[in-house]
């Protein structure tokens, strides 16, 4: 590195010169020939030694470097050898040169590594088999792969090696400091990803620490992910500690529920139990990251759980009853009932193949009243115009996008991923960012419009100063929380946010391919249903009293059981113990999301199914198999036996739902905004607040999440350090 | 710790030469073609009319008046009206390499800041955080000779066309600081920098900033952190700072002495300046003699005179005269000792030093007679190394604990004649393998102990040895 | 007949045992004969819940199962493997089950229908 230093510069100098002439020519950038080990390869210039080498299939050995955070070069554990440079240098942060000669098997390089890897393991305890990192340690690996195999470390004097306090950073993340190897992983994640800057370093030398200054929790929706960041087991999941190793659990590859964002995550197995969530690299969606609601939340699916029928009896209790009968109980009921007056409300954890039984099922009987927990528009173009109701820029165009307006949503809670791309476009791509309704900390800077609704119908009509700065924008993106439309007003504000988009949309001229108008929705299961032509909201119940009330995973509280007549029959039919089924007469238990091959359809319009990793407890069941039974016991057949062929009515109903990992463009915002215009009413002066204000709101939000003792330690965690 | 500047030993300028742009190499051919006159075999003593610090002992005024009429300040404007060609040129001629530790040929250095601008304001800091160990020059010319150091920063700041020159001074330098406070808000009150500086047109502007006592933040990037307000911790290169520095905006960080002495170069012309000392070794040194010496002071001398008589016309000589000398550390504690058979005929400058696989380093000289535990004194050495580590990358932060824990039995002599060869492994491990220098500046005093007196740590082992079974 | 057929086209082949269809013929009569004789012992030494004549019957039954066969080769390899069997059960090397699993199917009939899957188990 000595030489390197004025010759790395000559030759950026003459880069720097280069690609200004290239500008001024708009040609692409010529590539760069390097050599890995002799062997060449073409790369962009500006690229690390590292991309170099891992395009030439060699993959460096690192424990600070991360693809998605920042360069900290500390680890020293990529040094590799660069022909005529004196010393090794470290491949994560060197900028590939012309011609370079990086040899990353020579003896220098490799005495490099042993040496680095022999400081390492100095201060590092040997407590690997008590580790919960074990057997997914970095360390560990390459300390078998790249380490030397004996020990020159002799303590004579017993002056131990060096330990330090663990810290309390609250109740998802266990610390063992003593193992920490100051890579700075965790402090850049908190900093650059989550926006968070509780973590950091105290002390320096021998006694740094990576800590939170103060001991305090690492207040952040987003904090678990330094568990996986962790490359040794100094961060390790608190609720998972010293259950499973990795090489005893079978890894399901599955789809997150607990926002409508779909992340998609890895859920691992043991004996038939959850034992952990992580994440699952989709670059469409979540990137590498999971929220903590994904990522802890399981714990719930195994309390509060329904595990077999429950019937009232003649004293109004509900007492244990075996399938056959529950059904039979139902069934009766159904047939002495007239079609008109059966209704049902779907919640937000229910996917897409229930809630195409149920619609099937209670369209054979002459029922129209299906609903959706979650409310929507319905009047103008309502739900008919797929563009209406989803996030059409898609999570990924966040990053094209050079200008956002946020109409009443927390998406920092909402959608922890949809904000985390935010943020990583505010910092990288000078994304401007702009807020209609309660102010809340988004981890980044916004322009902050006001609070009251009305403000949407001055931007609408061009008389707000910030609507110039929307027509300038050249990639626009307006998002409009669906917490705002589950206002009295929510039409007339779902019309302003159109005429925003729309008129955003010809005033940048972004062209056809750029949608404007997004919708974040805060539920998995909303999309499908409005997809499949459920009635968002329960008015259609409320006015329409039904005598039959069929709640499928209903917990929300919308309908209760002032809205319904004394002698509705109430069906619940879920996988937990909550709200709903605390009114039904017949409680009919089903499979949560871990427990059955089911379709969802994320905020985007996205189809991605879910995998069994575990079964169904005790008599808990596929919840269409459930309404596919009942209908067969009532004498009114649904069509379908197999998961297959109920995909296929799926596809007739609407193909997208089974074009899995693809979320297909929709279109008609002229004739939507049109729509819109017919619909009266006026928005309302109060302001705009989002359901989720703060960290505590965040954790609860469905009933797996009110089931789990881990959220529930992080709400009082969180409400005690407020 | 102006030894950490080290990151660029003399050994790197032959292949900068080949990486120039035109307008230095120019400067450096000149150079070299008028070095042609008949070489000078005598260096030192140094007239005192020759020496640009002339204040260096604190006893005439160091405020404006004082400084004013010893040369400070006079004809300043003129310098700063022709220009950072010219003034490039004149730092070239002179052969001025930086005083910081590393030695790295100035007028080249400052000559990197002169690309076309893309609109970022650039900044001269000046790198005042003296703590390496044995080192007091700066501090000499801060309290005593504030003005060379104002003046400076104007002549350097207008060389590289920077707008503020920060001064980053150690934050144990409180008289130091106040001194220097003085000195600027005279300057500032009679116009000499701030806006027209010298009445020349360019705006200058000169800050104080004073450290927190962390000797890593002498490191020109962990400087620029410590400046920005964050952690003292040595960020990665490139970007270099000339590129990507304070503020990130292109910088150029230099020693005090560097900068202090450019406008006496400016003044009295680059010729002046390279007529002292052999070639590539150019100029007036100001060197500290600490240690075993009747009478450890601190000179401006010229470069390339001998240690020995150096420490016997300056230093009074070594206590118990000059056969009494054990060893001596030439260059701020993070350069390897030489012995006595070196001492006898080494010359002080750059290049010398590297033939006798030392360095000039900031020229801070301690000396140790027969009296010494070397051992123990190298010891305590890696004892301050293991402190100041900043804890950033691994093989410093991990390695000086080691390297401690291993001297500390060494001392004793409780270790095994092989470990010896282990700790020179460690510090080829840590050495060369760390972000900044100072993972360097740690290895290299075990090394140089390890070169010149393995036979003392082995006796002292064989010694150790025998108490035991005599114990036992 | 099919099977001189067979025995034309394959001439290479020698028979087994029997050269004609009468020496086969007496090779299962024999064998039916011994298994007839052995039926009460096999009843008494392994306390079978049924009466000999149950299994008489179930012999009977056993050995019309392979009535259609004319190959004078298979019939002699199932007369080999009948004598193995009885072998096995008259020295009692069986089990009761082994001979009750001739009465009596041991595995459940898996349901077919969609309502009988689901009322099963989890997975129909």
């Amino acid at each position: 590195m000595l030489r390197l230093w004025p010759l790395a510069r000559g030759l950026q100098a003459k880069q720097v010169l280069a690609s200004l002439a290239r500008c001024n020519s708009s040609a692409p950038p010529e590539k760069l020939e390097v050599f890995v080990d002799d062997k060449p390869v073409l790369v962009e210039p500006g690229t690390t030694i590292l991309q170099a080498c891992a395009d030439a299939g060699v993959e460096i050995p690192r424990f600070c470097y991360h693809e998605r955070l920042s360069i900290a070069g500390n680890c020293r554990m990529c040094l590799v050898e660069v022909e005529r440079s004196p010393k090794p240098v470290a491949s994560c942060a060197m900028p590939v040169m012309k011609g370079m000669k990086i040899k990353t098997d020579s003896p220098l390089t490799k005495r490099a590594r042993e040496g680095v890897m022999e400081f390492l393991l100095m201060n590092h305890p040997l407590d690997c088999p008590i580790c919960d990192q074990g057997g997914e340690c970095d360390l560990q690996d390459q300390s078998m792969t790249f380490g030397n195999d004996k020990s020159r470390f002799t303590d004579m004097d017993h002056t131990g090696k060096r330990a330090v306090e663990d810290k309390n950073v609250g109740p998802l993340i266990k610390t063992i400091m003593t193992r920490c190897i100051h890579c700075t992983r965790c402090i850049r994640f908190a900093s650059e990803v989550a926006g968070v800057d509780d973590l950091g370093t105290t002390g320096r030398g021998g006694d740094m620490q990576v800590g939170t200054y103060v001991e305090k929790m690492f207040k952040s929706e987003l904090s678990g992910n330094v568990i996986d960041l962790c490359p040794v087991g100094a961060l390790t999941s608190k609720p998972y500690a010293f259950t499973t190793r990795p090489w005893e659990t079978r890894k399901i590859e599955s789809i997150d529920v607990m926002d409508a964002l779909g992340s998609n995550i890895v859920v691992t197995m043991r004996t038939n139990e959850v034992m952990r969530i992580l994440p699952r690299i989709n670059e469409d969606i979540n990137e590498e990251w999971i929220s903590d609601a994904t990522r802890f939340a399981y714990d719930g699916l195994k309390r509060q759980r329904l595990t077999t029928p429950f019937v009232k009896n003649d004293k109004g209790i509900l007492e244990q009853a075996d399938w056959e009968s529950a059904l039979i109980k139902v069934a009766q009921k159904i047939v002495q009932t007239p079609g008109e007056k059966i209704g049902a409300v779907a919640g937000g954890l229910v996917d897409a193949e229930a809630l195409i039984a149920l619609k099937d099922y209670l369209n054979r009987l002459g029922s129209e009243a299906l609903c959706t927990e979650e409310i929507f528009p319905m009047d103008g173009a309502g739900t008919d115009l797929r563009s209406n109701y989803l996030l059409n820029t898609k999570i990924q165009g966040v990053e094209q996008a050079d200008l956002i307006l946020l109409v009443g949503t927390n998406p920092r809670f909402e959608a922890p991923l949809f904000n985390a791309r935010i943020r990583k476009s505010w910092i990288n791509n000078d994304l401007t960012v702009a807020m209609v309704g309660s102010q809340v900390d988004l981890t980044y800077d916004y322009e902050h419009l006001g609070d009251s609704a009305s403000i949407l119908n001055d931007i609408a009509s061009g008389k707000h100063p910030f609507s110039k700065t929307l027509a300038a924008a050249k990639n626009p993106m307006v998002v409009v929380g669906s917490s705002a439309l589950q206002r009295g007003d929510g039409t007339s504000i779902h019309k302003a946010v159109s005429t925003i988009a729309q008129n955003a949309r010809v005033q940048s001229g972004c062209g056809e391919d750029w949608k404007v108008l997004n919708v974040l929705h805060r539920v998995a299961s909303q999309v499908a249903a409005l997809d499949l032509g459920y009635k968002a909201g329960v008015d259609a119940i409320r006015e329409n009293p039904p005598q039959i009330l069929f709640l499928l995973g209903a917990d929300e509280g919308a309908i209760t059981k002032e809205d319904i007549p004394a002698d509705c029959f109430v069906v619940y039919q879920g996988h937990h113990g909550d709200r709903g089924a605390a009114m039904a007469d017949v409680i009919l238990p089903g499979a949560a999301y871990t427990e059955k091959d089911a379709t969802y359809v994320n905020t985007e319009g996205r189809a991605q199914q879910t995998r069994t990793a575990v079964t169904p407890p005790m008599l808990a069941r596929e919840d269409w198999k459930i309404i596919r039974a009942l209908s067969e016991i009532s004498g009114n057949s649904l069509p379908y036996d197999k998961l297959q062929e109920v995909r296929d009515r799926l596809y007739e109903v609407s193909p997208n739902l089974v074009q899995y990992g693809e979320a297909e463009d929709a279109n008609y915002f002229k004739q939507a905004q049109e729509l819109a215009q017919s619909v009266s009413g006026t928005i309302q002066e109060k302001p705009l607040t989002p359901s989720m204000q703060n960290l505590k709101d965040f954790y609860m939000t469905n009933s797996i999440g009110r089931a789990s003792q881990t959220m529930a330690k992080c709400v009082k965690a969180v409400q005690d350090m407020d | 710790m102006a030894g950490l500047c080290r990151v660029s030993p003399a050994l790197r300028v032959t292949n900068a030469v080949n990486n120039l742009c035109p307008v230095t190499l120019i400067g450096i051919r000149k150079q070299t073609t008028e070095a042609k006159k008949p070489e000078k075999t005598k260096f030192g003593p140094l007239n005192d009319d020759d020496r640009i610090f002339q204040n260096i002992y604190g006893r005439h005024d160091f405020r404006l008046k004082g400084a004013m009429a010893r040369g400070d300040w006079y004809k300043t404007k003129e310098i700063v009206e022709k220009g950072h060609d010219w003034i490039l040129k004149e730092i070239v001629t002179s052969g001025l390499r930086g005083r910081g530790g590393a030695g790295f040929p100035s007028g080249m250095k400052w000559g990197f800041m002169n690309k076309p601008s893309d609109g970022r304001p650039k900044y001269l800091v000046v790198n005042a955080d003296e703590g390496e160990p044995g080192t007091c020059k700066d501090r000499e010319i801060m309290r005593h000779d504030p003005h060379t150091l104002v003046e400076g920063c104007l002549v350097a700041g207008r060389a590289m066309g920077a707008r503020a020159a920060y001064i980053y001074i150690r934050g144990e330098f409180y008289n130091e600081a106040s001194n220097l406070q003085v000195a600027i808000k005279e300057a500032y009150d009679q116009g000499f920098i701030g806006k027209n500086a010298c009445g020349s047109g360019y705006d200058f502007d000169v800050y104080v900033h004073r450290g927190a006592g962390a000797y890593i933040c002498g490191e020109e990037t962990a400087l620029i952190e410590s400046l920005e307000g964050k952690q003292g911790k040595p960020r990665l290169k490139p970007p270099f700072p000339a590129d990507v520095g304070v503020f990130g905006c292109p910088t150029t960080v230099a020693n005090v002495e560097t900068v202090a002495v450019a406008p006496t170069i400016c003044r009295r012309g680059g010729e002046w300046f390279a007529g002292f000392g052999r070639d590539r070794n150019r100029g007036t040194k100001l060197f500290n003699i600490s240690g075993h010496v009747n009478n450890p002071c601190t000179v401006e001398e010229e470069m390339s005179i001998p240690l020995r008589e150096l420490i016997e016309r300056h230093a009074g000589g070594v206590i118990g005269g000059w056969d009494n000398l054990l060893a001596v550390i030439p260059g701020g504690s993070s350069t390897p000792l030489i012995p006595k058979s070196v001492c006898d005929d080494v010359l002080m400058d750059f290049d010398a030093l590297v033939e006798a696989q030392t360095g000039l380093g900031t020229a801070a000289i301690i000396v140790m007679n027969q009296s010494a535990d070397v051992i123990r004194c190298i010891a305590r050495l890696i004892e301050f190394y293991k402190h100041e580590s900043c804890g950033q990358c691994t093989p410093c932060r991990e390695g000086c604990g080691w390297m401690l824990k291993m001297m500390n039995r060494f001392v004793q002599g409780n270790a095994r004649p092989d470990e010896i060869d282990m700790l020179w492994e460690i510090s080829k491990q840590i050495e060369g393998h760390t972000i900044c220098a100072l993972g360097d500046g740690a290895a290299w005093p075990v090394q140089g102990l390890i070169r010149h007196f393995r036979p003392e740590i082995e006796a002292r082992m064989a010694m150790y040895e025998k108490q035991k079974k005599a114990t036992a | 007949m099919a099977s001189s057929k067979a025995v034309q086209g394959l001439k290479h082949v020698k028979p087994i045992l029997s050269t004609d269809t009468n020496q086969a013929r007496r090779r299962v009569l024999n064998l039916y004969r011994a298994w007839y004789r052995v039926v009460p012992y096999i009843c008494e030494t392994y306390t079978l819940p049924i009466t000999p004549e149950m299994c008489r019957n179930k012999i009977r039954e056993e050995f019309d199962k392979n009535r259609h066969i004319t190959d004078l080769r298979v019939i002699d390899m199932l007369c080999v493997k009948g004598q193995q069997d009885l072998m096995e059960t008259k020295n009692v090397w069986k089990q009761m089950n082994h001979i009750m699993a001739y009465f009596k199917d041991t595995v459940n009939p898996q349901p077919q229908d969609f309502l009988s899957k689901f009322y099963d188990g989890h997975n129909p």
